[in-house]
């Protein structure tokens, strides 16, 4: 792979968030119905049958694509949801679908055998040997790789496959293995798998005590913070909490992820695209991050290093992190 | 606007002698009662510009989002019930059942609803304040982002004739408003263009507002020549 | 034969047996000794039909048992258990996948995939898919049964609606897990040696030093989460013993225990009495919390409640 094949791989939660992505330069957005078949399945978020069609014709006349996520795990008994889903993102002119669910796959491939087919993150394929299976069995093009790897790991594994790898470059980050983690729904019995929200805010409650705030999600307290400290939304792996007497961020601390230095080694690793997370987030948040990564893999383009950007204010706790990309996050 | 700048606390807390902040205490005098045609207005431009927000918020038919712009004397209440949505002015919360609150300088709220800033980030940074039902706060917040609000384009359409009467009520406190810069622009066009718009058809209600705006004007005259 | 007929049969094979129990692998790091001692009192005493033996959680452990892999299967066998090997569930090094493809070679004995990279390799032969893939419909299940999987252990989040789906439609045996802190997610990262500022590679195996886990609580104090290495755990321990019945008549052929560090021979023999009849479930429930008075119980998400909840009313079987 090379910095001139290397796609940018954009969120968008909302039309005009879509819109932002792509006139900040992205070359193909990310989005979902608004429904339980996407795994951000938060409120006031995503979008309509109409909106989709309308989407796909802003990016297309862009020369941008438009990727459906459909990648939440069938509820038994129901499955006609998410087919119609993946059937509608085919009718509709989607570039692709981003799935997770073995069962779902083998719909898509035998009912759509020229769609074109991405493993999602939450299929939690690390191996090559997972992502070979998914690739012979239905058929998938491109693999989005868990954010548990390592660089060298990424390297091997391009290696290895033979499909597209790619890889997220900033935003949220699950410190857990995506698409087996219960912890939400053991909270609030909500769960991504299968409602498509993880630590729903219907779930949470700040709570005001003296001058701190109090973070809760499903009765359980999650977090506080004194005056001074950055707040942060209760995503329940980003919590404080005590173990043997200690308090502290056991999990992760409140971070974002952010990879721009390492741009240039994952694409000598193999990875075709760079996701940016963050279809729950505003339209600013989308212009900048997409602005700065796509100057970021113009520049390596050019054969100079990424431009450093400041992107501290948008991202949670103030703080970014290179993650499991680098061995010592371990 | 730099973080640092602030003072910490649990309530967000605005730059010191920020525009809203100074439009704030002109207003203050005025009954929110008076204000509540522009807010009619407001609502209705949204309703026409915008359906979206309200059918994103189709799901939340009995929310009702308490909204407090802490640099103003005055809060809404947001009832985005699909067939009879409601924007209510009132002097506070009092007596109001509210499902969620959201506080932070008006001009923050502002940016938000035009997503010039991401809510996300000022909520980490404690500029907004939450309480109560987070689901309804983030369906609101994910549907004004999502619809691509430009308040002054939106607004820009609506002042019409009572274009005179606004640059009256401007002119008002030239100790006040001659620092405002964009921020009081946004807060002029979104607030009272639409206002006065809508009194227009109830001109005793308008005679009203003049009258407040003179007695406003003498107040701020006393300030003035104190400061 | 006609799905329908298919449906009809398995429902009769199903009434006439008893319903079987599984004793889950140990996911706990334990002395290699304790873990050997353990294994010998579950075949000369406890009242299961399966036992499960392997490293799902850190393959840093594996070593350590490994010298006393074989005996212990030899003994188990010997008492007529069978014996299952479940392999990790988070496989990313070369060495970790060099493990599961050893695993897949393992001639004559039935093999748990706890990633979907160990389906692949088990395709073809009859498998058991454990609880760390997604299994939350019919069209997964189907697929995966016509790779060859005979039997899968559900994921803990699934409510009771979609398991009676589920075992109603599957020409596998449906199991359950029943008892013990639930696994609920697996990390590239430690945790046990995170909380000690140490990292992964030089983690001084600092997960042995607990044996149930490490509690996690709350801010304010409440008991909320366990830690096991790169693995989180529930802090309470699931109880489905009340819920048997029910269970048993939905058509879920087996249930789970977790190992943990208290008299598994005890529990076990609760469980085998509700299955068998001898013993009513909320007697044995009732039992249970005697024999672990330290230990909170939940059973929320079989009621479709959160996985922490306690849920009293009886389990809907219509």
């Amino acid at each position: 792979m090379s910095a001139e094949t290397v796609e940018l791989i954009c969120p968008a939660g909302t039309p005009a968030a879509l819109k932002a992505a792509i006139d900040a330069g992205a070359d193909a957005v990310y989005l979902g119905y608004r429904d339980e078949t996407n795994a951000r399945n938060f409120p006031g978020l995503n979008f309509s049958r109409p909106e989709l069609a309308d989407g796909i014709a802003y990016a297309h006349d862009r020369g941008a694509k438009v990727l459906v996520a459909i990648n939440t795990f069938p509820r038994a008994g129901q499955p006609e949801i998410w087919h119609q889903a993946v059937d509608d993102a085919a009718r509709l002119g989607a570039d692709a679908v981003i799935l997770a669910d073995i069962g779902l796959c083998a719909y898509a491939a035998k009912t759509h055998p020229d769609l074109r087919l991405h493993l999602s993150v939450q299929a939690s394929a690390s191996s090559a040997e997972a992502i070979r299976f998914y690739h012979q069995a239905f058929g998938i093009r491109r693999a989005v790789l868990p954010r548990v790897l390592t660089v060298p790991e990424i390297a091997a594994l391009g290696a290895a496959v033979p499909v597209e790898m790619e890889v997220f470059v900033f935003g949220g980050l699950c410190v857990m293995a995506e698409g087996r983690c219960a912890l939400s729904s053991y909270v609030t019995g909500q769960s991504p798998n299968i409602n498509g929200a993880c630590s729903p805010a219907a779930h949470v409650r700040y709570i005001e005590k003296g001058d701190k705030v109090i973070s809760q999600l499903g009765g359980f307290t999650i977090n506080t913070f004194g005056s001074g400290e950055p707040a942060g939304y209760p995503t329940l792996c980003k919590g404080r909490f005590e173990a043997n007497g200690k308090l502290s961020y056991l999990f992760e601390e409140p971070t974002s992820l952010n990879t721009l230095d390492l741009l240039p080694e994952l694409i000598a690793a193999g990875v075709t695209a760079f996701k940016i997370e963050g279809r729950q987030r505003g339209r600013a948040y989308v212009s900048a991050v997409v602005k700065a990564f796509r100057q970021g893999v113009d520049a390596i383009r050019r054969g100079e290093r990424p431009p450093a950007f400041a992107l501290d204010g948008i991202t949670e706790g103030g703080r970014q992190t290179s993650g499991a990309y680098e061995r010592s996050w371990r | 606007m730099s973080p640092q700048d602030r003072e910490r606390s649990s309530r967000p807390v605005d730059p010191p002698f920020s525009p809203v902040l100074l439009a704030g205490l002109a207003l203050a005098p005025v009954p929110p009662r008076l204000l509540q045609p522009l807010f009619d207005a407001i609502l209705a431009v949204v309703r026409r510009r915008h359906p979206d927000i309200l059918d994103r918020l189709a799901p939340y038919p009995e929310a009702v989002i308490g909204i407090d712009p802490v640099d103003l004397p005055f809060v809404l209440l947001l009832e985005p019930a699909p067939e009879r949505p409601r924007l209510t002015v009132c002097r506070d919360f009092a007596g109001a059942e509210t499902s969620a609150l959201i506080r932070g300088p008006l001009a923050m709220l502002f940016a938000l609803a035009e997503g010039r800033i991401d809510g996300d980030a000022a909520f980490f940074s404690r500029q907004l304040v939450f309480e109560g039902d987070t689901e309804v706060v983030l369906a609101l917040r994910n549907a004004v982002d999502g619809a691509g609000i430009d308040l002054e384009a939106d607004f820009a359409a609506t002042l019409g004739p009572l274009a005179r009467p606004l640059r009256h009520l401007v002119g008002v406190g030239s100790w006040v408003f001659g620092r405002l810069a964009r921020d009081m622009d946004l807060v002029r066009s979104a607030l009272l263009g639409p206002a006065l718009r809508g009194a227009d058809a109830q001109s005793a209600r308008l005679g009203e507002l003049e009258e407040e705006i003179g007695t406003l004007r003498r107040s701020l005259r006393h300030r003035e020549s104190r400061a | 034969m006609s799905a329908a007929d298919k449906a009809g049969k398995k429902a009769a094979e199903k009434t006439g047996k008893p319903g079987s129990l599984t004793l889950g692998p140990v996911l706990f790091n334990w002395p290699a000794e304790t873990w050997r001692d353990f294994h010998f009192r579950i075949a000369d005493e406890a009242s299961v039909d399966s036992v499960h033996l392997g490293e799902v959680v850190c393959s840093k452990r594996q070593p350590f048992f490994e010298k006393y892999l074989a005996e212990v299967i030899e003994r188990l066998t010997a008492a007529g258990k069978e014996v299952v090997l479940s392999s990790l569930a988070l496989v990313m090094t070369e060495r970790e996948r060099q493990d599961v493809s050893a695993l897949a070679e393992v001639a004559g004995m039935l093999v748990e995939a706890n990633d979907v990279s160990v389906a692949a390799a088990l395709a073809g032969r009859p498998f058991v898919i454990g609880p760390y893939v997604n299994v939350y419909n019919e069209g997964s299940l189907g697929y995966l049964a016509g790779l060859g999987a005979v039997r899968a252990c559900l994921p803990a989040e699934l409510p009771a609606a979609t398991i009676a789906i589920l075992a109603r439609q599957a020409s596998v045996e449906i199991e359950l897990q029943a008892f013990g802190r639930l696994p609920l997610a697996m990390s590239a990262r430690c945790y046990h040696a995170r909380s000690r500022n140490l990292h992964k590679d030089g983690c001084q195996y600092v997960c042995g030093d607990e044996p149930d886990g490490m509690e996690v609580d709350t801010m304010d104090g409440k008991p909320f989460l366990t830690v096991n290495g790169t693995q989180t755990m529930s802090y309470h321990y699931l109880d489905l013993l009340p819920e048997i019945g029910a269970l048993r008549r939905l058509g879920v052929d087996r249930f789970r225990l977790w190992p943990q560090s208290c008299d598994m021979v005890a529990v076990a023999e609760l469980f085998r009495g509700v299955l068998d009849g001898r013993l009513d479930g909320a007697e044995a429930d009732a039992r249970l919390a005697e024999l672990l008075p330290n230990v909170a119980f939940a059973n929320g998400y079989i009621h479709g409640r959160p996985g922490n909840a306690l849920v009293d009313e009886g389990l809907a079987t219509g």
